[in-house]
C-alpha cells in the first residue's frame, strides 16, 4: 500500500535517513520505532509531502507522491493524525469533522451554502464521531476538549477520507495510563475492524508489539531491522543497539 | 427571532435616515457607509484568516481611480463602472496576494504595506494619466451626483450586499476553510487543505469588495486623490475594524459609522481629533479589547 524506496534526507550536511526503504502491506498494522533522532518524524515527513527527500520515492497505492504537497497526498488517500493532537478550536467538534470530510473530498472551494446544509457530510461526521465514541460531545467547542478527546477528534479528522493508509504519529503520546489503554483498545477494535492499513510511530513498547503485524526499527537514520514483532523483540542487532534504553522500542 | 427582530429595526432605520437628517449629516452617513463597505471588505481577510493587511488602501484607490478614469477618459455612465472597479481592485489583490499570502504575520503586514505604497507612488507620479497629486478633480456624469439620497441608498445597498457576501462566506465551507487554515496551518493540510489558494482567494475577494468602496468614494467626492491609496486609508479600515469588534460580522460597519461620527462631531469642535481617537482607541484596547460588538455578547459573530 505504501512503499519507500531509498529515501535520502539530509540537512545542512546531516544525513537524517539514509537509504531508508520500507512496503507497507495492504490491510497490515505497521510500527515505525527507534529511539530519538533516529529519523522517524522526518520519514514521516517525507511521506505527507513536508520534505521533499534527495533522492527516492515514497509510492501510496502505486502513485508517485514524492514531492507532493501535503494537501494533494491526503486527497489522495493518506490520513494523518499527529503527535500533538490537533484541530480547529474555533468550531465545534461537527464543525471539525464535517469540514474534514467536506475538504478531504475537495468540496470547500465552491458554492455559497451553509456548511450546516451539507447533510450527508454532516452524516459521515457523525458517523466518525460515533466510531471514536464522541458522539454525545459534537455540539461542544473543541476549545473544551481534554487532550485525550481531542487525540480522538484528530484521529476522526484523518478517517475522514477516502483511506488508503492511516498514519498516526504516537498515538500515546500525552496520554494518561488509563487514556492509553482505551486508545490501544480503540486502535485494535476500531481500525482492525475497518479492514484499515496503518503505519504508525510509537515509544509505548508494550503497545507496539501488541499492535503492530510488523516493525522497523530505525537507528541513526537508517533501517536497522524489519520484520514481525516477536522476531524484532529477539533480533541481536536490535538488543545490541538498545542495549542500555529501557525498552526495545525505545 | 430576536436577532432577526433587531435586523429589520436596524434596516429599517437605515431606510428612513435619509428623510430624517440635514444634508450635512447626510453626508456623513454616506461616508460612514463607504468605509463600512471598505472595513467590512478588510476584515473578510482580518477576521476569517488572522492576517492583518495594511495594504487595502491600494484596492479602494484601483476602484476609485478605475471609476474617475472610465468617467473622465472615456466617458461611461457611473453605474457601468462599478464592474470595472471591482474587476481592477480584485486583480492588483489578485497580484499582490500572491506574493503577500505565503508570508506569515508581520512580514504579510509589511509586505501589503509596502506594495500598496508602491501603488500609491506611481499613482502620486504619473501626472499624465492619473493627474498626479492633484488627482482626478471635475467629475460631472449623471443624474445620480446631485442626490445625497440617491447615493445614500446605492451606498447602502452596495454595503448590504457586501455585508450579506461576507456572512454567507463565513458560514459556508469556504469561510470554515479559511479559519481552520488560520487555527492551525498544519493541520488544515492534513485534511486537504491547500492554505494558499484559500488565502489567495480571500484576499482577491476582499481586495474586490474593497474596490466598490472606492468606486462609491469619486461619487462621493466627485474626484479621486491618491490619498484613497495612501497607508492611513488602510489605517482607517484597520481602525474601524478593531473599534466596532473584527470578531462580530457587523463589527467593522459599527466601528465605521462610529469613527466617522465621532469624527465629524469631534472636528467641527476642535482640531484634536488624532489625540481623542487615540484616547478612545486606547480605552477600547484596555477596557473592551473585542471592541463595541464585545459588549452584545459572544455570539455577535453569528
Amino acid at each position: 500500500m505504501l512503499e519507500i524506496n531509498r529515501v535520502r534526507k539530509s540537512f545542512y550536511g546531516f544525513l537524517a535517513l539514509d537509504d531508508v526503504s520500507l512496503s507497507v502491506a495492504p490491510g497490515s498494522f505497521h510500527a515505525l520505532v527507534g529511539p530519538n533522532g533516529a529519523g522517524k518524524t522526518t520519514l514521516f515527513n517525507v511521506v505527507v509531502g513536508r520534505y521533499t527527500p534527495d533522492s527516492g520515492e515514497v509510492k501510496l497505492a502505486g502513485r508517485r507522491i514524492t514531492g507532493w504537497p501535503t494537501h494533494r497526498v491526503v486527497r489522495s488517500g493518506l490520513g494523518i493524525s499527529f503527535q500533538r493532537a490537533q484541530a480547529f478550536l474555533s468550531m465545534s467538534v461537527l464543525e471539525n469533522l464535517t469540514l474534514a470530510v467536506l475538504a478531504q473530498a475537495g468540496r470547500t472551494r465552491a458554492g455559497m451554502r451553509p456548511l450546516a446544509s451539507y447533510d450527508d457530510a454532516r452524516q459521515r461526521a457523525r458517523q466518525l464521531l460515533e466510531w471514536v465514541g464522541l458522539a454525545g460531545r459534537a455540539r461542544e467547542a473543541a476549545e473544551a476538549l481534554p487532550l485525550g478527546d481531542l487525540k480522538r477528534v484528530d484521529i476522526a479528522m484523518a478517517l475522514a477520507g477516502d483511506l488508503q493508509l492511516l498514519l498516526l504519529d504516537e498515538p500515546l503520546a500525552g496520554l494518561s495510563r488509563r487514556e492509553r489503554r482505551e486508545m490501544v483498545r480503540f486502535i485494535e477494535e476500531l481500525l482492525r475492524g475497518l479492514g484499515l492499513t496503518l503505519l504508525f510511530t510509537e515509544h509505548d513498547t508494550e503497545a507496539v508489539l501488541r499492535l503492530a503485524d510488523r516493525i522497523t526499527v530505525l537507528h541513526q537514520g537508517r533501517v536497522l531491522a524489519e520484520g514481525a514483532p516477536d522476531e524484532i523483540k529477539n533480533d541481536a542487532r536490535v538488543i545490541e543497539a538498545f542495549l542500555g534504553e529501557a525498552d526495545v522500542a525505545g | 427571532m430576536k436577532a432577526r427582530g433587531w435586523l429589520l429595526l436596524v434596516l429599517g432605520a437605515l431606510l428612513v435616515t435619509p428623510w430624517l437628517l440635514p444634508d450635512y449629516a447626510l453626508e456623513v452617513a454616506i461616508q460612514a457607509l463607504i468605509l463600512a463597505l471598505f472595513a467590512t471588505a478588510f476584515n473578510l481577510v482580518f477576521a476569517e484568516t488572522g492576517l492583518l493587511s495594511f495594504g487595502h488602501a491600494a484596492f479602494f484607490g484601483a476602484g476609485a481611480y478605475t471609476t474617475a478614469l472610465l468617467l473622465q477618459r472615456a466617458g461611461w455612465p457611473y453605474l457601468l463602472t462599478l464592474p470595472a472597479a471591482v474587476v481592477v481592485a480584485g486583480l492588483l489583490a489578485l497580484v499582490i496576494g500572491f506574493f503577500s499570502v505565503r508570508t506569515s504575520r508581520i512580514y504579510f503586514t509589511m509586505l501589503t504595506l509596502a506594495f500598496a505604497q508602491l501603488v500609491w507612488a506611481v499613482v502620486h507620479k504619473w501626472y499624465s494619466f492619473t493627474g498626479g497629486d492633484n488627482g482626478i478633480t471635475g467629475l460631472h456624469p449623471g443624474a445620480l451626483w446631485g442626490d445625497a439620497r440617491a447615493l445614500y441608498y446605492l451606498a447602502l445597498v452596495l454595503f448590504a450586499l457586501g455585508l450579506a457576501f461576507v456572512w454567507r462566506l463565513h458560514h459556508a465551507p469556504f469561510g470554515y476553510a479559511l479559519r481552520a487554515i488560520r487555527d492551525n496551518q498544519a493541520r488544515a493540510e492534513a485534511v486537504g487543505l491547500s492554505p494558499f489558494g484559500y488565502l489567495l482567494a480571500a484576499f482577491t475577494l476582499s481586495g474586490a469588495l474593497a474596490g466598490a468602496a472606492g468606486f462609491l468614494q469619486v461619487a462621493w467626492q466627485r474626484s479621486a486623490f491618491p490619498d484613497f491609496l495612501y497607508w492611513t486609508k488602510s489605517a482607517e479600515a484597520i481602525i474601524a475594524a478593531i473599534l466596532g469588534g473584527a470578531e462580530a460580522i457587523f463589527g467593522p460597519a459599527l466601528g465605521s459609522l462610529v469613527f466617522v461620527e465621532l469624527g465629524a462631531f469631534v472636528q467641527s469642535r476642535t482640531e484634536h481629533w488624532p489625540l481623542v481617537l487615540g484616547l478612545v482607541l486606547l480605552a477600547l484596547v484596555l477596557f473592551l479589547p473585542q471592541g463595541l460588538a464585545g459588549l452584545g455578547g459572544r455570539r455577535a459573530r453569528d
